[in-house]
């Protein structure tokens, strides 16, 4: 059965927040996940599938480029790892802290994991937990996303910044200052525009990767909570919990449109031509598409969804 | 079985927690959700409710409420509570037409309420010949640490939100289908 499965590729870098990079390949498919905090659970969104337990408290998941999820659980110390196709869980890792932001690495070997109350990032082997090295960044790290080249973004909640880690050595090589209480981070499919949504300030902030300097500001109001970009770059999809909608920019930062959705919608995830849309409150996501910009379905999840995540999967 | 009347739930908190931390928002929210029906149309409803700041007239666990910036988004409202806390809330939406309104707190007073910040919104819908009203937030609970104390707890947290909003949904009620005062 395996033989004849896909090979697993690069997927989405992190979950709620970020689309991946589109993926060249023949007949790529991508699965999308959801994790709900309440139901303790793992949903397979689409394709849809039965939700998974995976025990108390998941609050953010990563995609791996070997199928594999890995889900922070915040209150109970833990990162575990999922194998999306069979649904499941391999390995329970503990976690010194309080794990919330996750990304993989390209290679699919380490984990990098953000200590919300003890304001680091620490790396671990995805294969074994064993901790491998560790950062120093702001005040609660929420979202975290990794580029190609190894560089990790760290949105700073209660810093005002976002930090930029170089993970080959595990050092901070800069801050960029946002809004307030930056929550979320999506890299643009290029690569050289990073969004940060401001939950308290209620604006996005455009940072250009090359020099680490804002170059854009778009006042959105409300609680922005999640940020992604869709596969061409020319549309970024930002979710308002306090107005229940996802609001749509082009890359210049102008309103394009703003699409009702669930209650308190949380994190914003695009494969291919739709956007999945965690709606905290109401236990649903929303698919939206994106040639529409309406919404097509809601499905029912396990109660308070928050982080989603995109498994990539190229057949030969 | 009834949860806790909040005031005596908020006494025993402000004996045992420090009134003045100042503390972050944590990465686990908790739901809060209350509603009510009213025998009321939903514009006699939101004469009552749909000043932000006139909160004092309404609901029964608060003393005072001040308006400040005016009843549209970047409004405020500084509430005291009978128990002594005090609650400085900012308005995100107000929506006249649809009946509904957000807001977040500013900044934590564990004495008024064992959280350390939340976000909430009110809402007045038709509901046959009368109302529902609705009041649902997200808030994270008062030590957004690992090891919260009981009384900083997730537990906590829903208890005396619940306990919060429930009183208020009854006070409106009484207001609004009595006529009286609080």
């Amino acid at each position: 059965m395996s033989q004849s499965f896909a090979r697993f590729a690069l997927a989405a870098l992190l979950a709620g927040a970020v689309s991946g990079p589109a993926l060249a390949g023949n007949g790529s498919a991508r699965a999308v996940y959801v994790v709900s905090q309440e139901g303790a659970t793992l949903t397979p969104v689409a394709p849809p599938g039965a939700a998974i337990a995976v025990g108390k408290g998941p609050a953010q998941v990563a995609a791996g480029p070997d199928g594999r999820l890995y889900l922070t659980h915040s209150d109970i110390r833990a990162v575990s790892v999922v194998e999306g196709r069979t649904g499941a869980v391999l390995a329970r890792f503990p976690f010194a802290g309080q794990p919330f932001g996750v990304a993989v690495a390209p290679d699919g070997r380490g984990l990098f994991v953000g200590d919300w109350s003890g304001g680091r990032v620490v790396r671990l082997s995805a294969a074994t937990g064993a901790v491998e090295g560790s950062v120093a960044v702001g005040r609660d790290p929420a979202g975290l996303v990794l580029d190609g080249r190894g560089r990790l973004y760290v949105a700073d909640r209660e810093s005002r910044q976002v930090s930029v880690v170089d993970t080959a050595t595990m050092t901070r090589i800069g801050t960029v200052p946002v809004g307030e209480g930056p929550f979320a981070l999506a890299l643009n499919p290029a690569q050289d525009r990073l969004y940060v949504a401001n939950v308290r300030s209620g604006d996005l902030h455009a940072i250009d990767t090359a020099t680490l300097t804002g170059v854009g500001r778009a006042a959105l109001g409300g609680m922005p909570y999640g940020v992604a970009v869709s596969g061409d770059g020319a549309r970024i999809l930002v979710t308002n919990q306090q107005a229940g909608t996802l609001a749509v920019l082009d890359a210049a930062l102008q309103p394009v449109a703003t699409i009702p959705v669930g209650r308190y919608p949380e994190g914003v995830a695009v494969a291919g031509d739709r956007a999945y849309v965690a709606n905290w409150f109401s236990d649903s996501v929303s698919v939206i598409d994106l040639s529409s910009l309406a919404e097509t379905a809601r499905l029912p999840v396990g109660e308070g969804p928050r982080g989603l995540a995109v498994l990539s999967q190229e057949t030969p | 079985m009834r949860l806790f009347a909040p005031t005596v739930f908020l006494a025993l908190l402000a004996a045992t927690v420090p009134a003045t931390v100042v503390l972050a928002h944590g990465p686990t929210p908790q739901k809060v959700d209350q509603s009510v029906t009213i025998a009321a149309k939903p514009e006699a409803v939101w004469k009552v409710v749909g000043t932000f700041a006139a909160i004092d007239t309404w609901h029964p666990d608060v003393a005072k409420s001040e308006a400040v910036d005016g009843n549209a988004a970047g409004g405020r409202r500084k509430v005291t509570l009978k128990n002594g806390g005090t609650l400085d809330e900012g308005l995100d939406e107000m929506n006249d037409k649809t009946f509904t309104y957000s807001y977040r707190l500013s900044d934590a007073d564990l004495k008024a309420l064992p959280v350390s910040s939340y976000s909430a919104t009110l809402t007045v819908t038709p509901d046959g010949a009368g109302s529902k009203v609705e009041w649902l937030g997200r808030f994270y609970r008062g030590d957004t640490g690992n090891e919260p104390p009981e009384d900083l707890s997730d537990a906590a947290g829903k208890t005396a939100m619940n306990a919060y909003f429930a009183n208020g949904l009854r006070g409106l009620k009484a207001k609004v289908e009595g006529g009286k005062a609080k």
